[in-house]
């Protein structure tokens, strides 16, 4: 019998990963934190909020009750913001068991704790399957049915196994990796590079701009993964170039939206006092900027993007000195 | 081991790894290249020793026969071919079992240290009851104590403690003894059942035979089944993670997880067997010595050429009884302890397990281990999830050892002296500066103790272990620095450092790198980020 699995978090992309699974015959218990939105996708079989013009598959079952999810599924995709990831882990950590199998698909580093959200699971819970989806994947895409790919990463063969099994169709494909860290810093950077790709589209900059962005960002994310234990070849894939090159494709990102008010000569104050979430970008180019200073890891584009949010350097100052950086060996910088 | 243990554990090791070759794809071609593999191995192995040593002689002679019949071998002949290399293997590890002397050493351990060291010197033979007591004065047990005792009767415990000397096993195996408990299974090199002194120590830990120089796949996994069945006939066993003797100095990081990973093997087994008492415990210890044994020989094999170590040592002070007994009378006559320090116990993945068993998440929370093991409502091997879970224990390990590492005196003032040597010497790489000394041959006793003082700081400031051994938190620091430098030129042939009025001379600088080193992967000023990846 196939699997039946749950999808915990209804935003976009996890009711997209709902309606992936459940267009591959699965049946999927797609867990929302206000109760009222599981029933209205059960009543209207659409996600009002994050969706709403796409139809979801009679598969996909809202459900409110974690405690039931649990006990029914043993293969648990978590898909909330970073910074409500440890609380949803630390109640599923009194309903899961050793058989359990987590996977989450959250972009980003614990605030605080600069934890990456794999080591957050395994602090909550008794899980040790855990794994990591990330790639370029903008949901509204996906749940079109455009063809996409993305990287499911763990330790645990049958984990990522198990997932393709799950996601793989037409027009999706999970490819497999062992390296975790390398996934979840790709994840989590890449939100960085689409803050300043937002600016350098607020400056009315073109396709060279964009490539040099997108190159030197790739070299950053790769020093800073390999710093924090990845493979310098996960970022070759769906996890690194992949996602970024997605990410500054794409204009509507939250991070995207931020960099453009950014470059226009808002503040960051001014842009998050109208803004409902923080962007990720925003948060975790702290946390980074943070780590590369403890780790003496040169990272310019980070540094630059953290003194424009924190330090008060205005656009036209930070890219300046960006571009004042020295330039060295192209491919030292790879690690 | 009872002795029909010991043949049903011989039995089961060779039939199991004939019967997973046969399992796997293509298992009779891979017979056939098991076959020569083995024979590839022992040749060589073979064309290093003593042609006139009988067991020498009679191995070749076995392997002679075994090629003559792979030649006219047809396939059913190999596996009686496997299965009679493999069994050959079997009977050397588990060794000629004399049920007399097992009785003797199962009763009676402290009696065979005073053999030891009767042995090594017949005419100075001190009373019996005098060394027991003075054993049980120089070995200091602590840490989790009562849990081991509780978990004893409610699986299997397999002991992993850090490894610095050989003495550690002695000092384990008595220290098991002193506990109530049985004795370890030990997989012990062949060297040191060589060692007429300390082969009846081997025994007393109920010790099997690992001969490190056989590199032959086949003889691993025989090994490994070894161990397995023991395991599962439910004998506690100890494993060394580290694999060695730490070189450097330094507490383990990089464990090894083979032998580990039997415990997994076992315990998956016990379930499918329906056995009652199916749980199998990993009890992570650390052995602390104020000055070890063979510091010299290891820190000299760790500076030649790092990570090019040799990894069998058989000339070191362990093989000269003079040595071992300069040692322990320096031990007795400093009125320094052998600190053993157990570590909470962890379940077969790594969780921690209280006094009762139970397996408890990071948040304390209850757990079933048997659900990591579980598909679809049975318990299931899954070789590459299995291993992955090995590593999670490693990882819980290496972190106990770096928690309950006690640091004492001497690796203290060992890197206080080493960071000043440093500090006066910022030109000199390391490796010259152990080899030179830099400019100044002797150091002020008053500014090592200002050293010893930051360095203790630091280390209270340390969230996750070490421990500090007594003498280091008394409030005078050159006190401690006194207390260190006594141990120093107590027993070393070379004294690390020796004290000349208010000035401390640095004389074996190998050695103080080497006591230094205990305060490695604590992340302390003096040692570089990278450097700790080089040590592992």
């Amino acid at each position: 019998m196939d699997e039946c699995v749950a999808v915990l978090g209804s935003g976009s992309w996890g009711t997209t990963l709902a309606k992936v699974a459940a267009d591959n015959g699965r049946t999927v218990l797609l867990w929302a934190r206000r109760p009222e939105l599981s029933e209205e996708i059960n009543r209207t079989r659409r996600n009002q909020a994050y969706l709403p013009d796409i139809s979801l598959p009679d598969g996909v079952q809202g459900c409110a009750d974690l405690a039931q999810i649990c006990a029914r599924t043993k293969l648990i995709f978590l898909v909330v913001p970073s910074h409500g990831l440890r609380e949803i882990a630390a109640k599923l950590g009194d309903l899961v068991s050793g058989e359990h199998v987590i996977v989450h698909a959250t972009k980003g580093i614990e605030r605080e704790s600069h934890k990456r959200m794999s080591e957050v699971v395994r602090e909550e819970t008794c899980v040790r399957r855990v794994g990591v989806l990330s790639g370029p994947n903008l949901a509204r895409e996906l749940a079109l049915g455009q063809p996409a790919g993305t990287l499911v990463a763990s330790r645990y063969e049958e984990v990522f196994v198990r997932c393709q099994q799950v996601l793989n169709n037409g027009y999706f494909r999970a490819y497999s990796s062992e390296d975790v860290i390398g996934a979840e810093v790709g994840g989590a950077f890449k939100n960085v590079v689409a803050l300043a790709a937002g600016i350098a589209h607020g400056l009315g900059l073109g396709d060279n701009s964009k490539a040099l962005l997108i190159t030197r960002g790739l070299s950053e994310m790769t020093r800073l993964g390999v710093a924090m234990g990845a493979e310098p070849a996960t970022f070759a894939g769906m996890a690194g170039i992949g996602d970024l090159i997605a990410t500054c494709s794409s204009t509507l990102s939250r991070n995207h939206q931020v960099g453009m008010r950014l470059a226009r000569g808002e503040t960051i104050e001014q842009i998050q006092a109208q803004m409902q979430m923080v962007a990720e970008g925003v948060k975790t180019a702290r946390a980074i900027q943070e780590f590369a200073l403890r780790h003496e890891l040169d990272l310019p584009i980070v540094r630059a993007v953290h003194r424009l949010l924190y330090e008060g350097c205005d656009v036209p100052t930070a890219l300046r000195d960006l571009m004042a950086t020295p330039t060295g060996i192209e491919r030292a910088a790879l690690g | 081991m009872r002795p029909q243990d010991a043949e049903r554990a011989k039995q089961a090791a060779a039939a199991r790894v004939v019967s997973s070759y046969l399992a796997r794809e293509r298992g009779q071609h891979r017979l056939e290249v098991l076959i020569n593999d083995t024979l590839y191995h022992e040749q060589r192995r073979l064309e290093r020793e003593n042609r006139k040593d009988p067991g020498v002689r009679a191995d070749l002679s076995f392997y002679r026969g075994v090629r003559r019949a792979l030649s006219r071998a047809d396939t059913g002949e190999l596996e009686t071919l496997v299965t009679s290399m493999a069994g050959r293997f079997a009977s050397e590890i588990a060794g000629h079992f004399d049920e007399r002397v097992y009785r003797v050493a199962t009763t009676l351990v402290p009696a065979g240290l005073s053999l030891l060291l009767s042995a090594s010197e017949p005419h100075k033979l001190a009373s019996l009851s005098s060394l027991r007591s003075a054993l049980r004065e120089h070995l200091l047990i602590q840490g989790a104590v009562d849990q081991v005792r509780a978990l004893m009767s409610r699986g299997t415990l397999v002991v992993v403690p850090t490894h610095s000397s050989h003495l550690d096993s002695i000092a384990l195996g008595y220290a098991v003894y002193l506990l109530g408990m049985p004795p370890l299974l030990y997989g012990a090199g062949l060297n040191l059942f060589k060692n007429p002194l300390i082969s009846f120590f081997m025994q007393n830990l109920g010790a099997y035979r690992v001969d490190r120089k056989k590199n032959a796949s086949l003889y691993k996994d025989v090994l490994k089944e070894y161990a397995t069945a023991t395991l599962e006939l439910g004998y506690n066993n100890l494993f060394f993670p580290g694999g060695t003797r730490s070189r450097s100095g330094a507490v383990e990081q990089k464990l090894k997880k083979g032998l580990l990973g039997t415990a997994m093997t076992a315990y998956v087994r016990n379930l499918q067997a329906g056995k009652p008492n199916p749980n199998l415990y990993f009890v992570p210890c650390t052995i602390s010595y104020k000055l070890v044994l063979e510091a010299e020989t290891l820190i000299d094999d760790y500076l030649k050429e790092v990570g090019k170590s040799r990894y069998i040592i058989e000339d070191d002070e362990f093989s000269k009884p003079r040595r071992i007994l300069n040692f322990l009378r320096s031990l007795i006559s400093l009125d320094s302890r052998v600190v053993i320090t157990f570590g909470e116990v962890l379940d077969i993945v790594g969780n921690r397990v209280d006094p009762e068993g139970t397996s408890r998440d990071a948040r304390g929370r209850p757990i079933d281990p048997v659900s990591y093991v579980r598909r679809e409502g049975q318990p299931v091997h899954d070789p590459q999830r299995d291993s992955q879970y090995t590593g999670e224990v490693a990882n819980a390990v290496a972190q106990a050892f770096l928690r309950d590492n006690v640091l004492m005196s001497t690796h203290v003032v060992a890197h206080a002296l080493l960071t000043l040597l440093r500090r006066h010497n910022p030109g000199l790489d390391l490796y010259r500066l152990l080899r030179t000394g830099g400019g100044q041959p002797a150091l002020g006793a008053g500014l090592i103790a200002d050293e010893v003082d930051a360095i203790r700081k630091a280390l209270r400031e340390q969230p996750h272990g070490p421990r500090l051994s007594p003498e280091l938190l008394q409030p005078d620091a050159l006190a401690v620095v006194d207390d260190a430098l006594r141990h120093f030129q107590t027993y070393h042939s070379e004294p690390a450092a020796v004290r000349e009025g208010e000035q401390v001379r640095h004389r074996d600088r190998n050695l103080l790198y080497y006591y230094a080193n205990r305060l490695r992967h604590y992340g302390l000023p003096g040692f570089d980020r990278r450097d700790e990846v080089a040590h592992g």
